[in-house]
């Protein structure tokens, strides 16, 4: 997590340098994995309705909570459906998107930009 | 077999001390191997009776996976040294389990199916922890608001509870404190005595200087839960676990547990070939459903069925075994049914002596077939709350 936008550079140079360093290379394109698909989702979703359930979280933290899931488990498909990068980068993609067109995440972006601290909302 | 017996009787009940999950003295000891154990120490009390003749085994078990999968009932069984003819089957109705299968056995007898079966449960949540290895919920469950309480952790559940039945922290802390304290006293006055059957543990460890295994042994005598140390003040320092601004702490709430309890159920036809005196007569039971979000207070539509279904009089009965899952949701319970709360866990209640999900039926029923002996009471109530909104109740009856 970077801290400071003042950060944010310096750091991305850096990651990348390190990367370099240790002879990264990109991934193989066709390369695909296996995901938790639409059980997974459902799982950690029952978490979410925990959290929420107990005031731990508000309705738009679930909101990015599941979105997030989604990401993570490949989106409502068979669990150990075989995907690959460019999926799950969509469904970020997507998720990001959606969130971006609401209120509460517009909030949370211009509170980040103005004053360096996350927004609870 | 007989025909038209139409009582099922107890003819023995023994049970496991109660141990701390996952950190206790039976945390090393399968759940398989406990059950066994109980098997035996039963079949110990009822010497006369040829194990050849039990038509089945019944055990409930909350979380039937892993090291208590595979159908347990018959590998526990088999583990006993029960002959390979004695079938055994496996229960699931969560925390009742215990007690289902109990029901479920004297059934067969009152049906004059059967004449001896071996009832009550198993389960080790240090080897299989809460909602098994590999929860996965149905996604169908987030799609309407009026599901979403089928996910709803228990603790959630007694904080509906609370809040619906307006049962206050400090009372929830009150009754914590007096279930340990009833606890302390039961097991300081030997009251566990007559049902408890001592396990012997072994742990395997590697000395690695040696190049040996090393055995260390060691025998689980008591329930491990009740605490001489809690006080209130303790237990209102503690912070609640479920909500944010919730009442629901780990201090009134039942501990996470390992244990089995057993009884042996026979018809009148047995009790006179086998010569056995019974304990208790099983007198009826009942189950009933309510909304998952308050499943606490299952038993509040439980008890009054298995009530009517027996003609017991409430007010008839001498020992209440009320499962208590949260101090909150057993308080709204004892207040709904008007309860007598001397009446209600005399010896303590899971807060301070654990409960072990599938097997808690079965360790209450031979806590309460012991304890109405030695109280010259009479009628005795065992019930529980079940997740997913259930409760079930069932009725013992001293007799001799």
């Amino acid at each position: 997590m970077i801290l400071h936008v003042d950060e944010l550079l310096y750091a991305a140079v850096s990651t990348a340098v390190g990367l370099a360093d240790c002879d990264y290379r990109a991934p193989l394109a066709g390369t695909t994995f296996p995901v938790a698909g639409a059980p997974g989702i459902a799982t950690l979703e029952a978490t979410l309705v925990n959290l929420h359930a107990g005031g731990f979280i508000s309705d738009h933290d679930y909101a990015i909570g599941k979105a997030l899931a989604t990401a993570l488990c490949g989106g409502r498909v068979e669990p150990g459906s075989h995907v690959d990068e460019d999926w799950i980068l969509r469904l970020e993609r997507e998720g990001f998107m959606q969130l971006m067109h609401t209120d509460e995440t517009a909030a949370r972006v211009r509170h980040m930009l103005e004053t360096g601290k996350p927004l609870r909302n | 077999m007989s025909n038209g017996s139409r009582e099922a009787y107890i003819v023995a009940a023994r049970r496991t001390p109660v141990g701390k999950a996952p950190r206790g003295g039976l945390r090393r000891t399968r759940p398989d191997d406990l059950l066994a154990h109980t098997i035996r120490a039963v079949l110990a009390d009822v010497p006369g009776v040829d194990p050849a003749a039990i038509d089945d085994v019944l055990v409930g078990c909350a979380m039937p996976e892993g090291e208590q999968g595979m159908n347990v009932a018959r590998i526990g069984l088999l583990l006993a040294g029960l002959p390979e003819s004695v079938p055994g089957v496996t229960v699931n109705r969560f925390c009742a389990s215990g007690l289902q299968t109990i029901a479920q056995a004297a059934d067969r007898i009152r049906l004059g199916e059967a004449d001896l079966m071996l009832a009550g449960g198993t389960e080790s949540m240090s080897m299989i922890p809460f909602m098994g290895q590999r929860p996965a919920f149905n996604p169908a469950i987030f799609e309407r608001d009026e599901n979403l309480a089928i996910a709803y952790g228990m603790g959630i559940t007694a904080e509906r509870v609370a809040a619906r039945w307006q049962v206050a922290r400090e009372d929830q802390d009150a009754f914590a404190l007096e279930s340990h304290r009833r606890a302390i006293a039961a097991q300081d006055a030997g009251a566990f005595a007559a049902e408890i059957a001592p396990v012997d543990t072994v742990a395997r460890e590697p000395d690695l200087e040696g190049g040996e295994v090393r055995e260390i042994t060691a025998t689980v005598e008591r329930d491990e839960g009740p605490r001489r140390d809690t006080s209130v003040e303790r237990l209102g320092g503690l912070r609640p676990v479920f909500a944010a601004r919730g009442s629901v702490t780990a201090g009134n709430s039942s501990q996470t547990s390992d244990g089995a309890g057993m009884v042996l159920v026979a018809s009148a036809d047995a009790l006179k070939r086998y010569e056995l005196e019974p304990l208790a007569r099983f007198c009826g039971y009942a189950v009933a459903g309510v909304a998952p979000e308050v499943m606490g207070i299952g038993p509040v539509e439980a008890v009054p069925r298995v009530l009517k279904q027996t003609g017991v009089a409430q007010r008839d009965l001498d020992w209440i075994e009320l499962n208590e899952a949260f101090a909150a949701q057993s308080l709204a319970v004892i207040r709904e049914l008007d309860l007598d709360p001397e009446r209600v866990n005399p010896c303590g209640g899971a807060i301070a002596l654990g409960h072990p999900l599938g097997a808690t039926g079965g360790i209450r029923a031979a806590t309460i077939v012991h304890g109405l002996r030695r109280t010259s009471g009479r009628y005795g109530l065992v019930t529980m709350c079940v997740g997913t909104g259930m409760g079930a109740a069932g009725i013992f009856e001293a007799v001799g």
